[in-house]
């Protein structure tokens, strides 16, 4: 079952396919495409972080003018301000800003997850495209509304899943793809840090409005905000969309009233046979940010600014010797063992032409330019986004309720909270 | 930028501390992700492998950063320039301690450096190279910078006490101490025997110090250091070491390494103009030679045996 045909089958378990309108054929956009020179006016709910961040990205692509900022948390104007370097129009309340979405053409949101699908289903009605930060929605049932509210739009929807965009990842699936390093049957994927995940709070009322990450009122936890990343790049290269979750996890490291988790441990059965096992702890950052993904033939290392290519040993496939009986062999003084301990040479990089190399968040922001200016569908559309956050959303089921859930069982599954 | 970062801050708690410090560090880690040359997916990398062909639109944060720097060449008669990338790497200096290029390869790099051929759009806030092989380099600012933001990020949490420091080079001040007139900084020769030549109270300021003796190599019995000088293509004649003290990082990071290039005869003119206070310390003639514009008379220290000399007005 490939992603496409879980999809169709996941939503007729959950919330009826035909309700969706997920026929497979995809409306056309109401509105024409954007002209390849004209001004793309981007309006920011949530210029936090994150928000910050995608807007210098996408200033960086050509003609993006930013030209409203929303959050709830007026301190973050001036900041949203100081990176457009104009006095931007700012709003406290999205359903204002949306009022003048005919002076906008696409919104960037990178508001808490809880909020995500109010804000991309309140601006996909408002005529809007969308680049939603990952992931796609807190509940199953949101991420069906989203994709629902995308395909009867005809706005583009583009989810943060910015790796898609990196060129390091691309190659090295493509060439995973090839079969390069044999039959990939497992990827082990970390994001370790050293950190409580906890930012300074001006005022104690303000504590669940920034740190909305470690309340389950609000956040899906570091299978969300982080793992979720992981999970994209794992269906991507399997093909399809995992169909079990078991995990595990604990307050292990920072008793300090948080809800959410400080490590997990999650492993993913996918149909054909993979499986994806991620962990984050929050208490040794050795392994930081890396992917694993283990073929019969070779490994494949993948951080967030690289990636490197390993090549597992050649082992004999004849009892015979075929090349050396008439031709002798060459002694040398090399030593070749068979132990198992765990090999520590260098690995064979994955080159990226320098004109392909840039910020994946940049790629990806410039990517969705592109898709609006060019009418094309985004590499990360909403059958990515949504293929990555309900696997994410039933992970937490699983941790939670220390069961193995199986997504082919649709019935009784609700909510991820 | 590639070098080690340090904050010290005053805070209610350990616990606040460390997350103030989080910020403090993710925006230097940003900073650096957007300005570092080694980096091949920064800004600047982009930049650098597309403005050859045409003009590359960049965020608003990363234009004025040029702009400013292009504006401080201009004002400079050339001794700062941030398109010397080229020319730093034909040297060695790019990760290495430096070498001696062949004449024919200075001669290229000079014609692939040079900020007049950085030409910069404010409508479209895009850069483009006017020149092929042009090579940004924005080692002699990134620090600075990154350290002036993390400091906009502690005050934004509050913060009133803090000292940022970068590579042991550059230092910005949140504040003083409590009961102090500000963050102690000791500037010491980079001859062994004469140690410490000034002692700085940073309050609210950045101290930037830069020399030729940072990095360098020999040969024949001559010194080649790091700093080039963007007028010749060749390395500052000169092996004074030079310490700014200005309203912010990114302003004393430049104008150090501006100064070293001018020398201090040159210096006094663009110092007052842009309000700074610099200490120049020579040690062609053994004991270290001060040449001081605007720097108060409180921070000098004892232990220097040769009189200090005021810079001419």
């Amino acid at each position: 079952m490939n992603r496409r045909e879980f999809l169709h089958g996941m939503s007729r378990g959950a919330a009826g396919l035909s309700a969706l309108g997920m026929t497979g054929a995809w409306a056309s956009p109401a509105r024409a495409a954007v002209a390849p020179s004209d001004q793309i006016r981007l309006g920011v709910i949530g210029p936090g972080n994150r928000g910050k961040d995608m807007m210098r990205h996408f200033l960086r692509v050509p003609g993006v003018h930013v030209a409203a900022l929303c959050d709830i948390y007026e301190p973050r104007f001036a900041e949203g301000r100081r990176v457009t370097g104009e006095s931007t129009p700012v709003y406290t309340d999205y359903r204002r800003m949306l009022e003048g979405a005919h002076e906008l053409d696409a919104v960037l949101i990178a508001t808490p997850l809880d909020r995500h699908a109010e804000h991309v289903l309140g601006c996909l009605d408002a005529g809007l495209h969308v680049y939603g930060e990952k992931a796609m929605a807190f509940t199953v049932e949101e991420c069906d509304a989203v994709v629902r509210a995308v395909r009867n739009s005809g706005r583009r929807y583009q989810v943060g899943h910015q790796y898609r965009y990196a060129p390091w990842y691309r190659q090295a699936v493509e060439r995973i793809g090839r079969g390069e390093i044999g039959k990939v049957t497992h990827i082990y994927a970390y994001w370790h840090r050293n950190f409580n995940w906890r930012r300074p709070i001006p005022d104690p009322s303000l504590e669940r409005l920034i740190n909305w990450r470690l309340y389950h009122e609000y956040s899906g936890g570091l299978l969300a905000e982080l793992g979720s990343h992981h999970l994209d790049l794992a269906n991507w290269i399997f093909d399809e969309m995992p169909h079990s979750a078991q995990g595990s996890g604990g307050i292990d490291f920072y008793k300090d009233g948080r809800e959410v988790l400080d490590n997990i441990q999650v492993l993913f059965d996918y149909p054909s046979g993979g499986t994806l096992f991620f962990s984050s702890i929050t208490g040794n950052h050795r392994a930081g940010f890396q992917i694993q993904i283990y073929g019969t033939g070779g490994t494949v290392e993948l951080t967030l600014q690289d990636g490197f290519f390993y090549y597992e040993p050649k082992r004999a496939n004849s009892a015979v010797p075929s090349d050396s009986t008439d031709e002798g062999v060459v002694t040398t003084p090399s030593l070749s063992t068979s132990s198992d301990m765990p090999y520590r040479g260098p690995g064979l990089p994955i080159e990226v032409p320098a004109e392909e190399s840039a910020d994946p968040s940049f790629l990806s922001a410039k990517a969705f330019v592109d898709s609006l200016r060019q009418e094309s569908r985004p590499f990360a559309d909403e059958e990515v986004g949504w293929s990555s956050a309900v696997p994410m959303i039933l992970g937490n089921q699983a941790i939670r309720s220390g069961n193995r859930v199986d997504f082919r069982d649709m019935a009784g599954v609700s909510s991820g909270s | 930028m590639g070098t080690s970062f340090e904050i010290r801050l005053y805070a209610e708690s350990s616990d606040l501390a460390t997350q103030q410090l989080a910020l403090a560090f993710a925006e230097i880690e940003r900073v650096e992700a957007a300005l570092s040359h080694y980096r091949p997916t920064s800004e600047i990398s982009r930049i650098n492998v597309a403005a050859p062909s045409g003009p590359v639109t960049t965020d608003p944060e990363v234009f004025s950063l040029l702009a400013r720097g292009r504006a401080l060449s201009v004002r400079s008669d050339g001794a700062f320039d941030l398109t010397l990338g080229q020319l730093v790497k034909k040297w060695g200096f790019l990760r290495g301690e430096g070498r001696m290029p062949s004449s024919v390869e200075i001669l290229e790099a000079r014609s692939q450096s040079g900020w007049q051929h950085l030409e910069l759009r404010p409508s479209e806030r895009s850069v483009r190279f006017l020149r092929a092989g042009l090579t940004l380099d924005l080692s002699s600012v990134g620090k600075g910078y990154a350290l002036d933001r993390a400091a906009s990020v502690l005050r934004s949490q509050g913060v009133v006490t803090a000292l940022l420091g970068g590579g042991q080079s550059s230092y910005v001040a949140v504040g003083s101490p409590p009961g102090e007139s500000g963050w102690l900084v000791t500037i010491s020769s980079t001859s062994e025997d004469e140690g410490v030549v000034s002692q700085v109270r940073l309050h609210d300021a950045a101290l930037s110090t830069s020399g030729a003796l940072g990095k360098f190599f020999e040969l024949d019995g001559r010194r080649y250091g790091h700093i080039l000088d963007p007028r010749t293509g060749w390395p500052v004649e000169t092996l004074a070491q030079v310490s700014v003290v200005a309203s912010d990082g990114e302003l004393s990071d430049t104008l150090a390494t501006t100064f070293v290039v001018l020398g201090a005869d040159s210096a006094p003119p663009l110092a007052r103009e842009l309000g700074v206070r610099v200490l120049f310390v020579d040690e062609a003639g053994g004991a270290p030679g001060l040449t001081k514009i605007d720097w108060p008379p409180e921070w000098a220290v004892e232990r220097v045996r040769s009189p200090a000399v005021e810079s001419p007005q």
